[in-house]
């Protein structure tokens, strides 16, 4: 490890340089990819002065498992159970993402009960999402007991989706079309159970961090993004909402029906690491809202469809299947040779960590040309130098924390 | 849009001490709480009909064949390219059944695609879960490891017929 002096001229946050003992040493430290503060497979590159950062260079791809040239290969329905793994932590939602690219290729109407299931599962998975940012987040600042409570209503939340979907994560229940499977009443009063329970739950969240001093001290004004940089550098989500831009695209270009819904966009006004967890907290509790909402439109459209019927896409009943020549045709057609229509398409949808948009190609055929995925977490990694630099080393935990990226989206 | 606020420490939460005695209450309150851990392998999970299991091939009612015809439609859907069938014909009614159908149990992922793609009902999500052993070949199924009786598998298949019973007003005449 090289160790050379040098004048160091200190910026704006480097007041307290001179009391540091170590100022002058440079250090290169490789952390990660394996160290838990990184959320994952991120590798950081830094040079310290002492504790202060004077270069940061996030190096990514070590989860990278070629997802856009595998749906490529394996054709667009088959391309489901990869979404799920994206962003691991929301997997319903990357399923709805791409889904609702292909449905926008191939023009297709979703039913109405099909999407209120759909924005339903949304929320949920949002909600599931923050509680994995506000947990890993409070525990690498040493708020462990944050993180027991937080992981205690995700599994609730777990609970409800293994009782829905039969799988805990990696639930792969969005087709083309709509959603697999219905959702039945007594799934319907459990959710609606949680929901009510999670309004204090929230309110309990605040009351162990919001007040606290170390959690105040540890994130106000650090890692401070201003409007201007938040837009330069391409953040979507509540990273950019923190800075204070109110973009949200669940209003700016609504979809499944987001627009009947009524919710607020959180919006921070400084856009340090402070502004963002409040907007994520604010964030979950509009998302009770809408998912609530979302039940009580399920108990008007109870009977319903969920899944559109176009025998081009989606595979008809089963029973008819036994009994009719036509539908068994269809199956094995839609099976083994799903094509969408020649031409392209973009989706983007407002994802717990930002943007989360897939740029889907056909040129007619079974096989995808190309399948791009605009993961909102590769912008938010992209951000990390822009705030770290200059500042402390231990400020760099709550930065990474606070931007909120899972590797499985950024590598892809 | 709403903004949200940024409130300054209070006074109390600035001098460390009343907030450390918030935080004990809250411990303490902790303690009488329910407790929440499920102990894992000593309680096993409980399962329904939804879980989604290892994939089974169904045995007929008749005992003694499967009801599969290797069509290779599973095949075909299995987005890990899990399964691998080989077919040859029978003396029976149904002219074909499979020679050897494997599921690689490592590269299984669960996703139920092979049980929405049959259309002989002959693989269904059973709601086994475990999945453990010494080697890796072992773990590659074969038919002796992977055919159950039909009963084993009625709950699912019963929740499947409900759950794909759809465009129930549909006006296509097939």
């Amino acid at each position: 490890m090289a160790t050379k002096t040098f004048e160091y001229a200190p910026g704006p946050n480097l007041a307290a340089l001179n009391d540091d003992p170590l100022h002058g040493e440079i250090m290169q430290l490789s952390m990660g990819p394996q160290h838990p503060a990184t959320h994952g497979v991120l590798r950081l590159e830094v040079e310290l002065d002492g504790e202060t950062i004077r270069r940061l260079e996030p190096e990514v791809g070590f989860l990278h498992r070629g997802k856009e040239k595998t749906c490529e290969s394996l054709g667009w329905a088959k391309f489901f159970p990869h979404t799920d793994r994206l962003d691991y932590v929301q997997p319903l939602m990357n399923n709805i993402g791409y889904a609702l690219a292909l449905e926008k290729l191939a023009g297709i109407e979703v039913p109405q009960r099909g999407q209120e299931i759909r924005v339903l599962l949304m929320e949920i998975s949002r909600i599931a999402a923050h509680l994995i940012y506000l947990g890993t987040t409070a525990i690498d600042l040493g708020a462990v007991s944050m993180f027991f409570n937080t992981f205690k209503e995700r599994e609730k939340i777990y609970e409800i989706l293994d009782a829905y979907t039969g799988h805990r994560m990696n639930n792969t229940y969005v087709r083309i079309g709509g959603v697999f499977a219905d959702v039945d009443e007594e799934l319907e009063a459990h959710l609606r159970s949680f929901l009510e329970g999670f309004r204090g739950e929230v309110d309990t969240f605040e009351k162990f961090l919001t007040g606290n001093r170390i959690w105040y001290d540890r994130n106000r004004d650090v890692g401070t993004i201003t409007k201007d940089e938040a837009l330069a550098w391409a953040l979507t989500g509540p990273n950019l909402r923190g800075s204070g831009v109110e973009h949200d695209l669940r209003k700016a270009q609504p979809y499944s029906g987001y627009e009947d819904y009524e919710f607020e966009v959180p919006v921070g006004t400084v856009g340090d690491c402070y502004d963002r967890y409040l907007v994520r907290v604010e964030e979950m509790r509009q998302s009770t809202a809408i998912a609530l909402q979302a039940l009580e439109r399920l108990k008007a459209s109870r009977g319903g469809e969920v899944l559109a019927e176009d025998r081009r896409y989606v595979l008809p009943p089963k029973a008819k299947v036994h009994t009719s020549m036509e539908e068994l045709i269809f199956q094995f057609k839609i099976v083994t040779d799903l094509s969408l229509p020649r031409g392209e398409a973009y989706q983007g949808i407002e994802s717990s960590k930002g943007e989360l948009g897939f740029f889907v190609v056909s040129d007619g055929t079974s096989r995808p040309v190309r399948c791009h995925i605009r993961a909102p977490g590769l912008y938010n990694v992209q951000a990390i130098p822009l705030v770290a630099e200059g500042r402390l080393f231990s400020d760099m935990v709550a930065i990474i924390g606070s931007l909120d990226f899972v590797m499985g989206e950024v590598d892809r | 849009m709403v903004i949200v606020k940024r409130k300054d420490l209070s006074l109390a939460e600035r001098l460390w001490l009343p907030e450390i005695g918030r935080a004990l209450s809250m411990t303490l309150r902790a303690i009488f709480k329910p407790k929440v851990t499920r102990q894992y392998p000593e309680e096993p999970l409980p399962t329904t009909a939804v879980t989604r299991g290892q994939p089974r091939l169904r045995i007929l009612e008749d005992g003694e064949n499967l009801a599969c015809v290797s069509c290779g439609l599973c095949e075909a859907a299995c987005p890990a390219y899990a399964i691998t069938i080989d077919g040859h014909e029978t003396e029976r009614f149904i002219e074909r059944e499979p020679e050897a159908f494997e599921i690689d149990m490592l590269r299984c992922i669960l996703c139920g695609f092979c049980e929405e793609a049959c259309p002989k009902d002959a693989i269904f999500m059973s709601n086994e879960l475990e999945l453990a052993d010494f080697t890796r070949a072992a773990l590659v199924y074969d038919i002796d490891k992977l055919k159950r009786p039909t009963a084993a598998l009625t709950g699912r298949m019963d929740y499947f017929y409900k759950v794909t019973n759809r465009w129930r007003n549909s006006s296509s005449t097939s």
